[in-house]
C-alpha cells in the first residue's frame, strides 16, 4: 500500500518564547523546530502501516527550504520519501495550504501511482486552525475521519476509531481515503543513528506551488503572562498533612 | 528537575551539522525516557539495565563509528556527541556502550579476519552478543606489557592461561577478546562463553560505576580454536589502540556527567532559598557554577577539535590522552563542586551529583589512569619516558 503524511515544521516552544516586535508572530530565531505530537504520531503510523503491509511511505510539507529538517528526521525514521512544497516561508492560510497539497498529491499520483491513505495530524501546534486534512480530503473528494485514536487496513478498508467519552467509534472507509490522527494512538520511535545516515541519501522531491490569494489574515498574538514560580512551604513532617490534604482537595485530587 | 536542556556558552551547536544534533536529540530523548526514571534505582541495587541493551542495539548505539557489518557509520563528532548523551545518564551506561564498540567491535573490525568480522559484527550491532575486553590483569593494570596470560600454540588450536581483572561486561559477556603473550609477543584471542576452561565472576562491593557489570575473567587450559585469533593484532600496539577509541570515548563522555551536574546544581542554587534569599546569590556559590560551566566550556571545545582531528585521521594518541587526562578531572571537580553546593540532598541519590561524582572516580582511574595520561604527554613534550 501507498501512505502519504503531512507534517508542518513549527516552532518548538516547549520552554519560553517571545513575540516578533510587531507582535504577529512567535519570535523564532533561537528556537528549534519539530513538528506537532499528533503528526509524529501520523508519520509513525504511516512507517507501521507500510511495515505490517509492504508497500512505500511518503512524507510531504509545504514551507520554506529549511523544513526539510522535518523530512528528514521523518525519513530517518523510516519513511521512505519526502516531498517539499517550497514557499519564502510567508504564512499560508488553511485553504491555501490544502489547496496546494491537493495539487501536489494529484502531481504526485499521476507520476508514481495513488496514494491509498493521506494521513495528517490532527491539527498543527502553532496554528491550529483543525482544517488542512479536512479540506484537502474534501478537495480530492475522498472520505475523511479526523481525531483518530486507532487505525487499520484490512480488505482493502480501513477501519479507524475515534475515542467517544467512555467508548469507541468506529468507522470503515473505502480506500482511498484521509484521516486525521490524535497523540496516543501510538507511541512514535526515535530514529536510530542508521536511520539517520540513511536518510541523507532519500530523495526529497521538490515543487513550487502558486500562492493563492489569503482569505484569512491572522492580525496578532497576545502572550498569556508568565506564571510565577511562588512556592508555598505548608509545614514539616506530619504537621504538614492536614494542609497538604486541603490543598489537593482544592485542586481536586481527592 | 526540569528535563535536561545542554550546555552550549560558546555556541558550539552553530558548528555542528544536522545530522549530529539529529543524533544527539535521539541519544537526548531515549536516555530521558528510559533511563533517568531508573538509574538512581539502579545504581542503588547495583544492578546494569540489562533490558535496555536490546533498545540500544535497535537505536545504532554500538560500534557507531565504524562502517558497515550492521554498524551506522557516524562520524567522530556524532560518536562523541552520543557518548556525552549517554554518560549524562550514568558512566555505566556510556561504559557498555564504549566497551561494546571501541574494546571489543572495533579489534575484530580492525585486527580480524573477514570470517570473524561476519561471524562476530553484526551480532555484536544488533546486541544479540554482549562483548567484553580483558586486558589489565591483578598484578598489570597500567603497565600491561608485563601480562603473565599466556597463549600455548597446541598444533590445531590455541591453550590461554591467566586472570583478567576489571572487566566491564566480564560476568554478562557472550564473547571476550582477550589479550596473551603467545611466545612472548602480545595477541588478541577471541573467546566465547562455555569454552571449558573459561569463567567470570562479578566484582562485588563496588561504591562506584554501581550500575555496571564488572568482573574477573579465569582462563584455565582453555583450549579456542586456531581461527579464533585475530590475525592483524600483534604486539601491545594492538591493544593500546583499542584504548585509544575507548579513550576518545571517555573525553566526551564525562562532559556529559559534568553537563549533567552543573545544570542540576545551577537550577538548584536559583531554588534554594537560605537567608530569604535564592543561594545563588551568593558570591561564592557563583564563582562555584562560573568555575564549573567555564571547565565545561572548555573541555566542549577540546572534544569537538578531538572530532575533527580523528575524522581527518590526524589525530595522536597524546592528544586523545591529554582530552581524556582534562576531561576526566574537570568532570570530577564539576561533580563535587555540584555535590557541595546541593549541601545534604547532594548525598542523596534523589539528585545526580553524587552518582556521577563516584562514578567518575572510576573514569578518572580507568582507561589509562591520571598518572599515565600525565606521562604520556610528558613524554611526548620532552622525549624522556618517565615511567620506564
Amino acid at each position: 500500500m501507498r501512505v502519504l503524511v503531512c507534517v508542518k515544521r513549527v516552532p518548538d516552544t516547549g520552554a519560553r518564547f517571545e513575540l516578533t516586535p510587531d507582535g504577529r508572530d512567535i519570535d523564532t530565531r533561537n528556537l528549534e523546530f519539530t513538528i506537532s505530537p499528533h503528526e509524529e504520531c501520523a508519520v509513525e503510523e504511516a512507517i507501521r502501516l507500510v511495515e505490517q503491509h509492504g508497500g512505500e511511505s511518503a512524507v510531504l510539507t509545504l514551507g520554506p527550504e529549511a523544513a526539510a529538517e522535518q523530512l528528514r528526521e521523518a525519513l530517518a525514521k523510516g519513511i521512505d520519501k519526502g516531498v517539499l512544497l517550497e514557499t519564502d516561508g510567508s504564512e499560508w492560510d488553511p485553504a491555501a495550504t490544502a489547496q496546494a497539497i491537493a495539487q501536489a498529491v494529484r502531481e504526485l499520483e499521476s507520476a508514481d501511482g495513488p496514494f491509498d491513505l493521506v494521513l495528517f495530524g490532527n491539527e498543527s501546534a502553532d496554528a491550529g486552525y483543525y482544517q488542512v486534512g479536512v479540506r484537502v480530503a474534501d478537495a480530492l473528494d475522498r472520505p475523511c475521519v479526523a481525531g483518530v485514536k486507532g487505525l487499520k487496513v484490512e480488505n482493502g478498508k480501513a477501519q479507524a476509531r475515534r475515542e467517544a467519552s467512555g467508548g469507541w467509534e468506529i468507522y470503515e472507509l473505502p480506500l482511498p481515503c484521509v484521516v486525521t490522527v490524535k497523540e496516543g494512538i501510538n507511541v512514535p520511535r526515535h530514529p536510530s543513528l542508521r536511520g539517520i545516515m540513511t536518510a541523507k541519501k532519500k530523495e526529497i522531491r521538490r515543487l513550487t506551488p502558486e500562492k493563492p490569494a489569503m482569505q484569512l489574515v491572522k492580525k496578532g498574538l497576545r502572550k498569556p503572562p508568565e506564571r510565577g514560580g511562588e512556592c508555598e512551604i505548608l509545614g514539616e513532617g506530619v504537621a504538614a498533612v492536614p494542609k497538604a490534604v486541603e490543598k489537593l482537595k482544592e485542586i481536586g485530587v481527592i | 528537575m526540569s528535563e535536561f536542556q545542554g550546555v552550549d556558552y560558546y555556541g558550539l551547536d552553530e558548528l555542528l551539522t544536522e545530522e549530529q544534533k539529529q543524533i544527539r536529540k535521539t541519544v537526548r530523548a531515549w536516555v530521558n525516557e528510559r533511563v533517568m526514571p531508573i538509574i538512581a534505582d539502579c545504581f542503588e541495587r547495583g544492578r546494569f539495565p540489562d533490558e535496555l541493551v536490546p533498545e540500544m542495539a535497535e537505536l545504532g548505539f554500538f560500534g557507531a563509528n565504524l562502517k558497515g557489518y550492521g554498524c551506522a557509520g557516524v562520524d567522530n563528532i556524532a560518536y562523541g556527541l552520543m557518548m556525552q548523551e549517554l554518560e549524562r545518564g550514568d558512566s555505566g551506561l556510556r561504559s557498555m556502550a564504549s566497551v561494546q564498540g571501541s574494546l571489543v567491535m572495533y579489534p575484530i573490525y580492525t585486527f580480524g579476519s573477514e570470517e570473524q568480522k561476519q561471524k562476530y559484527l553484526p551480532a555484536l550491532a544488533r546486541g544479540e552478543l554482549v562483548g567484553c575486553f580483558g586486558l589489565t590483569e591483578p598484578e598489570h593494570g597500567s603497565d600491561p606489557g608485563g601480562m603473565e596470560t599466556t597463549a600455548v600454540d597446541a598444533g590445531d588450536h590455541y591453550v590461554l592461561n591467566g586472570t583478567k581483572t576489571w572487566i566491564t561486561n566480564a560476568d554478562v559477556a557472550d564473547v571476550a577478546v582477550v589479550w596473551a603473550k603467545l611466545d612472548g609477543v602480545v595477541h588478541g584471542f577471541i573467546v566465547e562463553k562455555g569454552t571449558p576452561g573459561f569463567s567470570a565472576a562479578p566484582i562485588e562491593g563496588k561504591f562506584s560505576m554501581r550500575a555496571s557489570h564488572t568482573g574477573e575473567l579465569y582462563l584455565n587450559d582453555c583450549k579456542i580454536p586456531k581461527e579464533n585469533r585475530l590475525p592483524e593484532a600483534v604486539g601491545l600496539r594492538a591493544p593500546l589502540m583499542c584504548l585509544n577509541q575507548a579513550r576518545y570515548g571517555i573525553a566526551w563522555g564525562v562532559v556529559g556527567a559534568a553537563m549533567a551536574c552543573y545544570e542540576e546544581a545551577l537550577q538548584y542554587c536559583r531554588e534554594r532559598r537560605q537567608f530569604g534569599k535564592p543561594i545563588a546569590s551568593f558570591q561564592l556559590v557563583q564563582e562555584k557554577l562560573v568555575d564549573m560551566l567555564t571547565e565545561i566550556t572548555k573541555a566542549q571545545l577540546l572534544c569537538f577539535r578531538l572530532g575533527q582531528l580523528k575524522d581527518q585521521g590526524k589525530v595522536r594518541h597524546t592528544q586523545i590522552s591529554l582530552a581524556k587526562r582534562n576531561n576526566c578531572r574537570i568532570a570530577l571537580e564539576v561533580a563535587r563542586k555540584a555535590r557541595d553546593l546541593l549541601g545534604g540532598n547532594g548525598i542523596t541519590l534523589d539528585y545526580q551529583a553524587i552518582r556521577h561524582m563516584t562514578n567518575l572516580e572510576t573514569v578518572y582511574t580507568y582507561e589509562g589512569t591520571d598518572h599515565i595520561h600525565t606521562l604520556i604527554v610528558g613524554h611526548d613534550i620532552t622525549g624522556i619516558e618517565a615511567y620506564r
